[in-house]
């Protein structure tokens, strides 16, 4: 099936569609946005500093009919988001976004109802729409370059003003697809930095209950429960935090809680779907080890 | 400045995962229901705009007529007018459809705005596929929204930072939660008089569906009894731990 | 020899006829009071009889024990008696004044035998040698004051008319030892300080004249303070008592149930305000209260919300108020002077009013701007709003919960109310059902009903009776829910609840019957100690120390004080901690706190340190949010679990 990339130049972006391309064909097509080279081999790539939805559009749809695109790729990012909706009514095309599972036959599958449902879609034409979830699909290592044609532009309906980043320690709370959160057990402030060291490793966050919080070793907004921020990562590390149903209300929709704790008896044994009863120090520097070899 | 929010009325998205049940393959209909999530942001959102620019603002949705008295929250909160499409499809489509439908209805709009995504399916295509069968500008994720010198200025929030936008003409804007759109608990002479604003019902169209075949839904399983790791060799313990989160696909 | 009348004074009538004039400038004055309080709003409530002026129901009762009496002022023994003093010697003198004037107009015979030896002489020198003690010890304490004086900010003007007080009665003595001295030589029996300053420091040369100038000079001073009492601080002498009297009789803050029926008909535009966001928007009641506060901060040093440095206190509100009534700016918002966070921060114990010599409901007015804040403007701190939310979406305030509405009762056969055959209706409200600590006192409950054999059952469905919106401002939520309640009560036919929960409690008991559900509530310690009484529960004693936190809801609010203690002292030793019964410190939890992010220090965690002091085993509760709350507290001081309700002490102690 003819297939076409749309992303941002990144390489672990364009590497996971590029993975969730090999479902579809041998060498798909790529638009690229942003400056510099096209990582990775494509049929065709067009590239266009463009980086703007509504603006892309107009090109996108005409060479989408043009060159009879079955299967579009996007990830789940504003570029994704603002493209798929269009896309999909421009084209007549069926949409599927935050896809994170692909079976044989065109079958698809996506979270809904926050997660706490999967649902299976068989896609019955094309072309078809796709937004990919982020990280359910391991980057293809993107060798040499490929080289562009530039894409048209005709005009800018909307315009870029100015653009942040924002430096924020890593990964916001709320989105963190890994929290390593730290209690009243981990006993000062210097050792929360243990932590931070091990959420890095995995793009992750991390989080305090109240009792970290009112011993002054780790900032309010880091608080996760009741009276603090409500996640739902996949995993959600436990160290040194006792349980306490407050606690446990911020966490309610975390896939899955690993719980370090040298009391056998804690509550968060009850949450948690893995549990390590211990001294924390005795493993937390030991697991973040364990991860970057792995890497 | 007349501006139109899209919202849906869908069940309590906050059910604990534990306790989530499914029939005929949606959620249980024991949940209450209530307006999504991010179209509360969009609700507040857009009362600020019609604040500040003295506008009217339109509450369009499509569903049955029992979610009429969900939807008056967001007349008491400040929407001007309701407008609901009557209609049951999970189809995005057949949805944006009607609701273009709905918003032709009405003169003049110069903003759609719509929550991110709907609580329920949590697609977030509907706006974009409307703003295309609008012909207007779609994008998505929008925190902060100022009208300025007849154009839009807009405030983005990207996974990496914000990014301020500006267009000029109508659009279609999703809207993500930000501290400074959290919806306001409507004040009570406010829930009274919108118990008198407008509803404005229509039949629904017939809309051309998408091209997907639901097979299944299914809830995934989740292990409520913890796994203890022997902690004797730490270092053992966790490799263990992490082959177990890889294996189950967490990691 | 009998006192003469004027002995020694020309033209002495002149002083009687001036109290003429003094009188009419006196009562003048406490018109101009009346005319302040006047602008408050009517109270308009057909069922209440007896309401006078729009004000209330006056009860004479309380106008003498607490009013005249002064039965709260003794709590702080020193400001107590030193009170005492000036109030009973006040009036003593009072007494003798009149007297003397009697004796003029009508040759009342008080100057002779006895009378004029134990009365006329002895108490009157007693009264004013102990009023001016007391206004010794009043103006060194002006000098030094205590915080709760001091802070936020101090009454001005009782220097001045403390100081006259003390002229007054100085003048008076000297007089007195003139009129002696004068006598050469015979003392006056009885009057000690008048003889003492006869003999010692008045020298019978100089008698008649001292005597001549100091007359004049008391009877004219003495004028003057009665003319100038309305006009000062010492107005409360007539404001307070008269406050107290009207003051609600049932224990504690009443807020009453709103009505919301005219919204439904009316144009809303014209409807009264919701709750108070400036004077004129309070009734006549509370401007009453705040033309008596005294300005003593008795309730600002109790308060838990100052105690941990909040911005909130009750003194503060009250004397803002006072401030604002008698410069007259009824029309001006006052929310934003008083801080949202202060209105938010009440956690709505009410030990200020407990501790308020004077009956001022302070929480009451708190409340009020409260429910403008919610009601009228939307604005709500972002947890509570939260809750809130939840509570109107859900059916629950508890917003994150990782409990369905069933899970408390996981693996327990609970049975579900039958019309008809079910005696109780087990109520198990909002935290029990979605809560999972507080879980564990619905499921001990269960077993303990089960094993006394009682006739209960619960409702299907988790609900909440709404006190959360209530406590959070909310009025219009709480009707909503209770009605709802209400009409589904009586399709049961239900009749009997037991709580788990004393806000449950408290709602049921006070506000259902305003809303036409009337039933018979029962806390469950009260429930339990039913069983026991009836001997329907084996319990063990272990050898176990307790001590119990009173639950403002369940103590304060409803005097239940008896019942859990004789429950606790069935299962183990009861200890109680400094503050406990009608002195209670709250957990922190109330008013809606229970969802807030709490400024200053934390309210539970000193509670939960003053239990840990008493070295007892467990800590009782009797409040799901309190066993929340002291739960959390006591990590702040020890790894151990102390905190339980009594239910489970007494499921975890009955074979
Ligand atoms: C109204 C209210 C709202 C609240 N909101 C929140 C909220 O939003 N978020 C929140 O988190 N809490 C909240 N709480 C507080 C909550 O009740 C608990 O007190 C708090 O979560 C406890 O924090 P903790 O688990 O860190 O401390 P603790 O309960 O003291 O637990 C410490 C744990 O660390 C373990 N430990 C100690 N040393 C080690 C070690 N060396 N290695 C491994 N384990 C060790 C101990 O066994 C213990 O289990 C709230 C409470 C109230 C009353
Ligand atoms: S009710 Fe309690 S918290 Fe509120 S002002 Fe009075 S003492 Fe303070
Ligand atoms: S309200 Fe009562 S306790 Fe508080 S300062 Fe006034 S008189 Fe004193």
């Amino acid at each position: 099936m003819k297939t076409l990339i749309i992303e941002n130049i990144d390489l672990k972006k364009i590497g996971e569609l590029k993975t969730v391309s090999r479902y579809f064909c041998e060498l798909p097509d790529i638009i690229a946005l942003g400056e510099g080279d096209i990582p990775g081999n494509y049929g065709k790539a067009w590239q266009s500093s463009q980086t703007l939805p509504p603006n892309l559009l107009p090109s996108i749809v005409q060479l989408a009919k043009l060159e009879n695109y079955e299967v579009i790729l996007l990830s789940v990012s504003t570029l994704g988001t603002g493209l798929a909706g269009p896309l999909s009514a421009a084209l007549s095309a069926p949409v599927v976004t935050e896809v994170t599972a692909i079976h044989s036959d065109m079958v698809i599958e996506r979270p809904i109802y926050g997660g706490k449902a999967i649902i299976k879609q068989k896609i019955e034409s094309t072309p078809v729409v796709l937004t990919i979830r982020r990280k359910y699909f391991e980057p293809e290592v993107l060798e040499g370059h490929t080289s562009s044609i530039p894409l048209n532009i005709e005009s800018e309906k909307v315009q870029l003003i100015s653009e942040k980043n924002e430096q924020t320690d890593g990964v916001p709370l709320e989105d963190a697809p890994v929290v390593v959160s730290g209690g009243r057990g981990i006993g000062n402030a210097d050792n929360f930095s243990l932590l931070q060291t091990l959420a890095d490793q995995m793009n992750g966050a991390v989080g305090a209950s109240r009792g970290a919080v009112d011993e002054g070793w780790a900032s309010p907004t880091r608080q996760i429960g009741q009276t603090g921020k409500i996640v739902a990562p996949s995993v959600y590390f436990a160290v040194g935090v006792s349980g306490a149903s407050q606690h446990l209300a911020g966490i309610a929709n975390s896939k899955c809680v690993v719980a370090i704790n040298k009391d056998e008896e804690a509550n968060i044994f009850n949450r948690a779907r893995f549990g390590l009863v211990c001294d924390y120090q005795k493993i937390i520097p030991q697991l973040t080890q364990a991860i970057k070899e792995n890497r | 400045m007349h501006i139109a929010v899209l919202a849906k009325v869908v069940p309590d998205y906050l059910v604990p995962s534990m306790d989530f049940e499914l029939s005929n393959n949606r959620a249980h209909e024991r949940f209450s229901r209530m307006l999504g999530l991010y179209d509360e942001n969009a609700i507040e959102t857009a009362i600020q705009i019609k604040e500040k620019t003295s506008g009217s603002l339109t509450l369009i949705s499509y569903g049955s007529e029992n979610d009429i008295q969900f939807l008056r929250k967001g007349a008491a909160m400040g929407a001007d007018q309701l407008i609901l499409v009557k209609g049951t499809s999970d189809d995005a489509a057949v949805i944006a459809g009607n609701l273009v439908t709905a918003l032709q209805s009405i003169d003049n709009v110069d903003l759609v705005l719509a929550g991110q995504q709907s609580a329920d399916m949590d697609r977030g295509v509907v706006p974009g596929i409307l703003a295309q069968m609008l012909g207007v500008p779609f994008i998505p994720q929008i925190g902060y929204v100022d009208h300025e010198n007849g154009s839009w200025t807009v405030t983005q929030i990207t996974a990496q930072g914000k990014r301020e936008l500006e267009f000029s003409g109508p659009g279609v804007l999703s809207i993500t939660s930000i501290p400074e759109n959290v919806p306001r608990i409507p004040a009570v002479r406010a829930i009274f008089a919108a118990k008198k604003k407008p509803v404005i019902k229509l039949e629904s169209t017939d809309q051309k569906k998408m091209a997907l075949n639901e097979l299944e839904v299914a809830i995934p399983k989740i292990e409520c009894v913890c796994e203890f790791i022997d902690v004797e060799d730490p270092g053992q313990a966790v490799r263990i731990l992490l082959n177990r989160l890889n294996e189950e696909r967490y990691l | 020899m009998p006192r003469i009348p004027y002995w020694n004074i020309d033209y002495g009538i002149i002083i009687d006829l001036l109290a003429i004039p003094v009188a009419i400038v006196f009562f003048y004055g406490l018109y101009q009071q009346w005319l302040l309080i006047k602008q408050g709003k009517m109270r308009v409530i057909p069922s209440i009889d007896n309401m006078i002026q729009g004000i209330g129901t006056f009860r004479l009762k309380a106008f003498l024990v607490r009013g005249i009496l002064n039965a709260r002022l003794y709590r702080k023994p020193a400001s107590g008696i030193a009170h005492g003093f000036v109030f009973w010697g006040m009036v003593i003198l009072f007494i003798g004044t009149n007297l003397v004037i009697l004796n003029i107009l009508f040759g009342l015979p008080v100057f002779s035998g006895g009378f004029n030896r134990w009365f006329m002489s002895f108490m009157l020198d007693l009264a004013g040698f102990l009023t001016l003690v007391g206004i010794v010890f009043f103006l060194v304490r002006r000098m030094i004051p205590p915080d709760r004086l001091r802070l936020p900010e101090a009454r001005k003007g009782f220097v001045p008319v403390s100081g006259l007080l003390g002229l007054i009665l100085i003048t008076g003595f000297v007089t007195e030892g003139a009129r002696i001295a004068a006598a050469a030589g015979s003392l006056e029996a009885g009057a000690f300080v008048g003889n003492f300053l006869a003999s010692n420091l008045i020298s019978p040369a100089l008698a008649f004249e001292i005597h001549a100038v100091t007359w004049w000079v008391h009877g004219l001073l003495s004028l003057g303070f009665v003319a100038y009492i309305p006009y000062s601080p010492l107005v409360h002498i007539v404001l307070a008592p008269v406050n107290v009297g009207f003051a609600d009789p049932a224990p504690n803050v009443k807020m009453g149930v709103m009505d919301f029926s005219a919204f439904e008909n009316e144009d809303a535009e014209e409807l009264p305000a919701l709750g108070a966001d400036k004077l004129a928007d309070f009734t006549r009641k509370r401007f009453l209260d705040f033309s008596s506060c005294l300005w003593c901060g008795r309730c600002q040093e109790v308060c838990p919300a100052y105690n941990t440095d909040k911005p909130l206190s009750p003194k503060g509100v009250i004397v803002t108020l006072a401030d604002r009534l008698a410069s007259g700016k009824l029309d001006e918002s006052l929310i934003d002077g008083i801080s949202m966070d202060a209105i938010f921060n009440c956690t709505t114990c009410a030990v200020c009013m407990e501790a308020c010599p004077v009956s001022i409901n302070q929480p009451k007015t708190i409340m009020r701007f409260r429910q403008n804040l919610v009601m009228e403007q939307s604005r709500i701190p972002e947890l509570m709003g939260k809750a809130v939310a939840s509570l109107e979406q859900r059916a629950h305030p508890f917003f994150g919960t990782g409990s369905g509405a069933a899970e408390w009762r996981k693996d327990l056969d609970v049975p579900i109310f039958e019309p008809g055959q079910t005696e109780y209706l087990l109520w198990i409200g909002c935290s029990v059902a979605y809560e999972q600590r507080a879980q564990k006192i619905g499921r001990a409950m269960v077993r303990i009903l089960q094993k006394a054999g009682t006739s209960f059952g619960i409702l299907e469905e988790s609900r909440c009776t709404g006190d959360p919106a209530k406590q959070m401002g909310n009025e219009f939520l709480f009707a909503e829910i209770a009605q709802q309640n209400i009409e589904d009560f009586s399709a049961l036919g239900i009749k009997k609840i037991i709580t788990l929960c004393p806000h449950c409690f408290n709602s049921f008991s006070r506000h259902y019957p305003k809303l036409g559900g009337e039933y018979e509530i029962i806390p469950h310690g009260s429930f339990i100690k039913i069983l026991m009484d009836e001997k329907k529960l084996n319990l063990v004693r272990k050898d176990q120390l307790i001590t119990y936190h009173d639950p403002c809801y369940l103590g304060r609010r409803n005097g239940i004080y008896d019942d859990p203690r004789t429950v606790i002292a069935g299962v183990g030793g009861l200890v109680e901690m400094p503050r406990h019964r009608n002195e209670s410190f709250c957990c922190g939890g109330g008013g809606g706190n229970y969802w807030a992010e709490e400024l200053g220090s934390r309210i539970n965690q000193q509670r939960a340190g003053e239990a840990m002091e008493t070295n007892a085993d467990t800590i009782a509760v009797a409040c799901p949010f309190c066993l929340l709350m002291l739960t959390d507290g006591l990590k702040k001081h020890t790894e151990e679990t102390k905190v339980f309700d009594i239910a489970e002490i007494v499921d975890a102690s009955t074979v």
